[in-house]
């Protein structure tokens, strides 16, 4: 089995299950959801059984447009864990999901989220921009449907009108940006790209056209000003699960491509290098700002949580243009890598939480949070430590990402940026210990009776908790495996 | 003589167009026609700019395979938002934009 044939396997599996719910309809939710999360717990089991000796696993026909690197790899990993914990929560909140759905059924959404993770370690690996967009796409169009997908919820609805629109807005301006840059570097490959960007003739007014239009196109995946305004509105809008996936897994799928693209934006004496870098500051200084200064006055947790994931793309921008920082020892892609890989936890733990509160009949606004570490220690903990994670706390995951980021801006002496990011995080603080606060309050919200939970939630939670933790007390054995690729890439410049 | 510049100041005008009538037009329906005249415009730029790209005076083809899974692609899209439209058309019974402003800050 190699990591290539993983990719099959999913999308295949997803289609199936499609099959099954149109042909054999007698077949039980719990079957689809079993088998679903099944296959993608075999699959991350032979992932990291098939990874050690991944690099001449690959066909070589595949080899031109594909390559499994290190980051790669990484990517692979963490969009196989993301998948396995949105199905596992999409079956957690089958209860109250059925209700919006077309006669409570859900197949989909356990299938699309197959072929999604498909689509979304393909992006991982691809080499030129040809499969990026196929890829991109099958990712973008399945998260129209799963969006939708309860479509007897109005807010649903509004939020799939509004993702599909502005979807398809930044497909066209993502195919116009490929299009100016295919015409003024002659190549759709990266490499190809890079080559012809450190050759001294090339005109550069094209190229930058073509790349600002490009980078706007991703920056509408990762929730980048200028193209933050549906983050908001879709997260509240979208089933709680589906809103996880948006916002870790989709999110760091437009990363992974933003990072090859700016790796090959950038590389060498790029004639456009100094433009994009100040583009991408800019436009991370922005989205730190409009990221954190609106969640202020938030009243609703999955809204905050909205916001509070356009300001951590900010972080994400700024770090990508930075320059490989010496001080810490990372590049900048494996800062991104790390960031997100920091940021996986805390987010899931968030909205876990909030499907449990869901699920009790709650709401999911601050005041439903209330008391919450009354009626569940766990929980509550496991809410603070998530909550103290996203703000960057001193000795968890959050911070060591922040941590990175900062010590990358001042290396490369960007005080603006700086400024910026640093106004982003005070303000981080101040919305999330309002949550906390809310949390610890001697006073409950209006439904007080105590949460049980159920054994495998229970685990789940603590282990979300724990790898924060863990992360932000001991780093260094992900740093090492982010920094592997450049060493690799020294050693063959030499 | 038909240049290049011809085909890309007509490929820039149809995505103004394009963007133009995303931003003012009210109705969905129209919105969703007006980005599929973007993504044409797109196409338009990939193929002209494939056309003029000659090496050994045949055209370089690569951004013309792209045009096609584009175009495949769009048509998904195209499947997936009319379906989303028309669910909206059956509960709000119109496809204003006035129909989807419920989730506001």
């Amino acid at each position: 089995m190699s990591v290539f044939t993983i990719e099959a396997f999913l999308a295949i599996l997803g289609l199936a299950l499609l099959l099954v719910e149109a042909f054999v309809p007698q077949v039980s939710r719990r079957t689809i959801a079993a088998a679903s999360i099944g296959g993608t717990a075999l699959a991350l089991v032979l992932f990291f059984t098939a990874a050690s000796h991944a690099p001449d696993s690959l066909p070589s026909f595949c080899r031109p447009w594909m390559q499994l690197d290190q980051l790669a790899l990484f990517y692979k990993g963490f969009f196989l864990v993301i998948t396995l914990l949105v199905l596992w929560l999409t079956h957690e909140c089958a209860p109250y999901l059925g209700k919006y759905t077309l006669e409570g059924r859900l197949t989909e959404m356990f299938s699309l989220p197959l072929i999604v993770c498909a689509g979304m370690m393909w992006m991982a690996a691809a080499q030129d921009l040809v499969t990026v967009f196929v890829a991109l796409e099958l990712v973008t169009v399945s998260f129209y449907v799963l969006v939708a997908f309860a479509r007897k919820s109005s807010l649903a609805l509004e939020a799939g009108v509004k993702y599909l629109i502005l979807g398809a807005l930044s497909t066209g301006v993502l195919v116009f940006g490929i299009a100016w840059i295919y015409g003024t570097t002659g190549s759709l490959s990266f490499q190809g790209i890079a080559a012809a960007l450190a050759k001294p003739g090339i005109a550069k007014a094209p190229v930058l056209l073509g790349a600002a239009f490009l980078l706007a196109g991703l920056g509408f995946k990762v929730a980048a000003a200028p193209f933050q305004s549906w983050v908001p509105d879709v997260y509240q809008g979208a089933p709680i699960p589906v809103t996880t996936f948006l916002s870790v897994g989709s999110k760091a799928a437009g990363f992974v491509v933003l990072t090859r693209t700016v790796d090959a934006l950038l590389v060498g004496h790029s004639v456009i290098g100094p433009e994009i870098k100040g583009l991408l500051l800019i436009l991370g200084s922005l989205t730190v700002l409009l990221g954190s200064l609106p969640a202020i006055y938030q009243q609703s947790v999955k809204r905050l949580l909205g916001y509070s994931s356009i300001s951590h793309a900010g972080y994400l921008l700024l770090a990508l243009a930075c320059d490989d920082s010496t001080r810490s020892g990372m590049t900048s892609s494996g800062i991104v890598a790390f960031y997100l890989a920091t940021y996986l936890p805390m987010t899931v733990l968030g909205f876990v939480v909030l499907a449990i509160l869901r699920l009790n009949g709650g709401g999911e606004d601050i005041r439903d949070f209330r008391g919450l570490a009354k009626r569940s220690p766990v929980l509550g903990l496991a809410m603070t430590i998530a909550l103290a994670s996203l703000a960057g706390l001193p000795l968890t995951a959050g911070f060591m990402g922040k941590l990175f980021v900062f010590v990358s801006l001042v290396d490369q002496a960007y005080w603006g940026a700086l400024v910026c990011a640093a106004i982003g995080a005070a303000a981080g603080f101040y919305y999330y210990f309002r949550t906390i606060l809310a949390i610890h309050s001697p006073e409950t919200s209006p439904a007080s009776e105590p949460l049980k939970l159920g054994t495998i939630t229970k685990a789940c939670t603590v282990v979300l908790t724990l790898a924060i933790l863990v992360l932000g007390l001991y780093p260094k054995p992900l740093q090492q495996v982010l920094s592997k690729p450049a060493e690799v890439a020294a050693k063959s410049a030499h | 003589m038909i240049t290049l510049n011809h085909y890309l100041i007509v490929s820039g005008i149809l995505f103004s167009l394009g963007l133009a009538g995303v931003i003012a037009r009210r109705n969905i329906l129209i919105i969703y026609m007006c980005l599929e005249m973007m993504l044409s415009a797109a196409n338009l730029a990939l193929v002209a700019f494939s056309r003029f790209n000659v090496t050994q005076g045949l055209p370089d083809y690569t951004a013309q395979a792209l045009v096609f899974f584009t175009i495949t692609v769009a048509a998904a899209e195209v499947a997936v938002g009319l379906a989303i439209i028309v669910a909206l058309y059956r509960t709000k019974q119109s496809v204003e934009v006035e129909a989807v402003t419920k989730l506001q800050g």
